[in-house]
């Protein structure tokens, strides 16, 4: 009873974290359709902003924020110069958030070095459950994904802002000819997107090394739960996807070794491609 | 008649003259270095100076620089500088390929040094024994166990750097009788790590003691909440790791973030200055580390060569392992030079096998006749609480003069 309470509570703070990961790529992917390859990088960027505000002295919480607001500049930046002309080409703009994230991780080698750097964890210590204890830091993000991931989802369902996105996503020529301005709405999710991947970044930070590379950790999981999980169904579907990837893992680990989980996790999520290629929740 | 004759002799000149002038081309190379004494000895070096492993990079390519330019300053190596010709093979195999051919035909390099993983060396090992050149090894690493790589049992291949019976057997009494006989290993998923532990479990199992657990871990793994409740499950006395990279910094910080740090001892044989340096202060203390050198080891030698190393490359330079594995290459292969009294293969290789070299950061390195395998003193330190930079980051535990590998498992001598 209690491995199964401590095995239920590690799978939700492995899903939750990777959901927070994921979350950015997710909002560009399945809203405006742009496979973000760059989302490595911009994960990476937020970590070292974040470090470099606690060197400037910035407390963590603030450095986080203006982490992902600083990566969302950037990213605003690159979708007004370069992205917004190849929406209907999905190819190049592969190409070209890949290139983002080469030019990226160069820039970060150069100015920040390639020395790892850490960010100390702000909530050390670990919450005691009488048979189990779980990290306090950990606990808070995933507290703060399931925010995110509930506003987001309050955003999307109840509000007008929420309707016109959708509308735009079921038919764009429509709801353009309706007067919805698209062009900035496809601006503001790519910005929203780069802003929750450079949080995350920071988020994350505090748990791993800050490297030039980290963020690379990170893609190819958040690929495979936002494929999994279903293009278009960002809050389900990624809290799922999150589960198949990252929460199977540790049961599956239960019962076997890393190596094998980590292997069977993507074997099974092939598995569900095979049979519903759309994704567990998409709809077509 | 005289027609003829003239032009019997002019074609006969012509002759003579185009023979003498093909035997000068052909023979130039050895001539030219004979006529002139101080050409220098040239030494590629191949450095992982960008990529992934830009962080042992740097002290990689500088231990072997500040060598070359002791030995210069000193006068050089038969009245000859060397030239040290740096290639970056930016942390990809298939660059070690392209730059060792680019130094061995292009440069002309008379010998190579360098490679940082078993793999870079094993991708160097056929091309140094095509063109019959040494390469001298300088990276901690799993042992030449057996010759199926090109990187190991090569005649053409000195190492530098120490192997798991070094770097391990010394202190399993001591660490066992300390802390208990019960250890679970945790490990990048490949060669080394493995290796390591199969010789770990061989020394435990002398010793009387038991392995609770043993998991390999993938690269670039960034959750570790699973292995960290196999731990707690195991119940071990102490978790011998050999996890690499940015992979030792995650599981680490989140082993103490789980609350997990005070209740086991932890004993790493992978984190010398540059990763400990990047986890911090908070999550390596306490931890016991073991390697044939550390900045912080209590010798005179180690005292002038950090001396010589901060005035050279600034006082926050980091030396490691490596770093000093590439010092001693330098310094012994230019040794092996003055003592063979020539530069041809066969003179430096066979003057190689058997010195010693005592001036060495870390005491004394001498190099095994029979597999090419170092002598070298170890050292068992322990990270200290609150430490703010290398040069107060490990405190010495236990120390051996002299740790003797075993035999290579080749066709011996090499």
């Amino acid at each position: 009873m209690e491995l199964a309470a401590s095995v239920l509570l590690d799978t939700t703070l492995i899903t939750l974290t990777l959901a927070l990961a994921a979350f950015g790529l997710a909002i560009i992917y399945g809203l405006i359709g742009v496979i973000n390859m760059g989302h490595g990088a911009m994960l990476t960027l937020g970590a070292y902003f974040t470090w470099a505000g606690l060197q400037l002295e910035i407390p963590f919480v603030l450095s986080v924020i203006l982490s992902g607001f600083i990566v969302g500049f950037i990213g605003l930046l690159f979708e007004h110069w370069i992205i917004k002309r190849f929406y209907n080409s999905p190819y190049e703009t592969l190409l070209l958030t890949w290139a983002f994230f080469l030019v990226t991780t160069e820039l970060i080698k150069i100015v920040f070095g390639s020395d790892f750097r850490t960010v100390v964890n702000p909530y050390p210590g670990s919450i005691d459950l009488g048979f189990y204890k779980i990290p306090t830091y950990r606990t808070l993000i995933c507290v703060f994904t399931a925010f995110v991931i509930l506003s987001t989802g309050f955003v999307f369902f109840r509000t007008s802002t929420g309707i016109k996105i959708r509308a735009m996503i079921q038919n764009r020529e429509m709801a353009s000819l309706l007067g919805l301005n698209i062009s900035l709405t496809y601006k503001i999710i790519f910005g929203f997107g780069c802003f929750m991947a450079g949080l995350a970044g920071g988020l994350v930070a505090p748990m791993l090394s800050v490297s030039p590379y980290m963020g690379d950790m990170y893609l190819v999981r958040s690929f495979f739960v936002v494929i999994v999980g279903g293009i278009g169904q960002i809050l389900s579907g990624t809290i799922i996807g999150s589960f198949v990837i990252g929460g199977l893992e540790t049961i599956v680990a239960l019962f076997s070794d890393q190596v094998i989980a980590q292997v069977a996790v993507f074997f099974f999520a092939i598995v569900i491609l095979r049979i519903r290629p759309q994704g567990i929740f998409s709809e077509k | 008649m005289q027609n003829e004759n003239k032009i019997s002799k002019i074609s006969r000149r012509q002759l003579i003259k185009t023979a003498a002038a093909s035997a000068v081309i052909m023979g130039s190379p050895a001539f030219i270095r004979n006529l002139h004494a101080d050409d220098p000895i040239k030494i590629g070096v191949l450095s992982p100076v960008t990529g992934a492993w830009t962080v042992y990079g740097k002290a990689h390519s500088r231990g072997f620089e500040l060598a070359v330019e002791e030995i210069n300053a000193a006068g050089g190596v038969l009245g000859r500088p060397i030239e040290m010709v740096l290639a970056d093979y930016q942390t990809d195999r298939r660059l070690v390929v392209e730059q060792a051919n680019r130094l061995l035909r292009q440069e002309r390099v008379d010998l190579l040094a360098g490679t940082f993983s078993s793999a870079d060396r094993n991708a160097a090992g056929p091309i140094v024994k095509a063109a019959d050149k040494l390469l001298l090894y300088p990276t901690w690493y799993e042992g030449q166990i057996e010759e199926y790589y090109p990187g190991v049992c090569n005649e053409n291949i000195f190492m530098f750097g120490p192997e798991p019976t070094q770097q391990v057997w010394p202190f399993m009494e001591y660490m066992c009788n300390k802390f208990g006989k019960k250890f679970f290993m945790i490990g990048s998923d490949y060669a080394w790590p493995q290796v390591t532990n199969m010789f770990t479990k061989e020394k435990l199992k002398e010793l009387g003691g038991e392995t609770v657990g043993e998991v390999y871990i993938p690269f670039n793994t960034p959750q570790y909440e699973s292995v960290l409740r196999q731990i707690r499950q195991a119940k071990p006395d102490i978790i011998f790791h050999s996890l690499t990279g940015s992979d030792t910094v995650n599981f680490r910080k989140q082993l103490v973030a789980a609350g997990m740090k005070n209740d086991f001892t932890l004993w790493t044989v992978d984190d010398e200055e540059v990763v400990t340096s990047g986890l911090g202060h908070e999550v390596s203390s306490g931890t016991y580390v073991s390697f044939d050198y550390f900045m912080t080891i209590k010798h005179q030698n180690n005292k002038d060569f950090l001396d010589r190393y901060q005035k050279r490359y600034g006082s926050d330079a980091l030396m490691n392992t490596v770093g000093v594995g590439m010092y001693n290459a330098a310094h012994m292969g230019a040794m092996a030079i003055e003592k063979a009294g020539k530069v041809d293969t066969s003179s430096i290789r066979e003057a190689l096998k058997g010195i010693k070299f005592d001036k060495a950061p870390q005491g004394t390195v001498e190099m095994r006749a029979l597999d090419h395998q170092a002598v070298l003193p170890s050292y068992l330190m322990r990270v200290r609480e609150g430490w703010s930079s290398v040069n107060d980051m490990f405190e010495q535990v236990q120390t051996v003069a002299r740790a003797v590998p075993q035999d290579a498992r080749c066709n011996l001598p090499l």
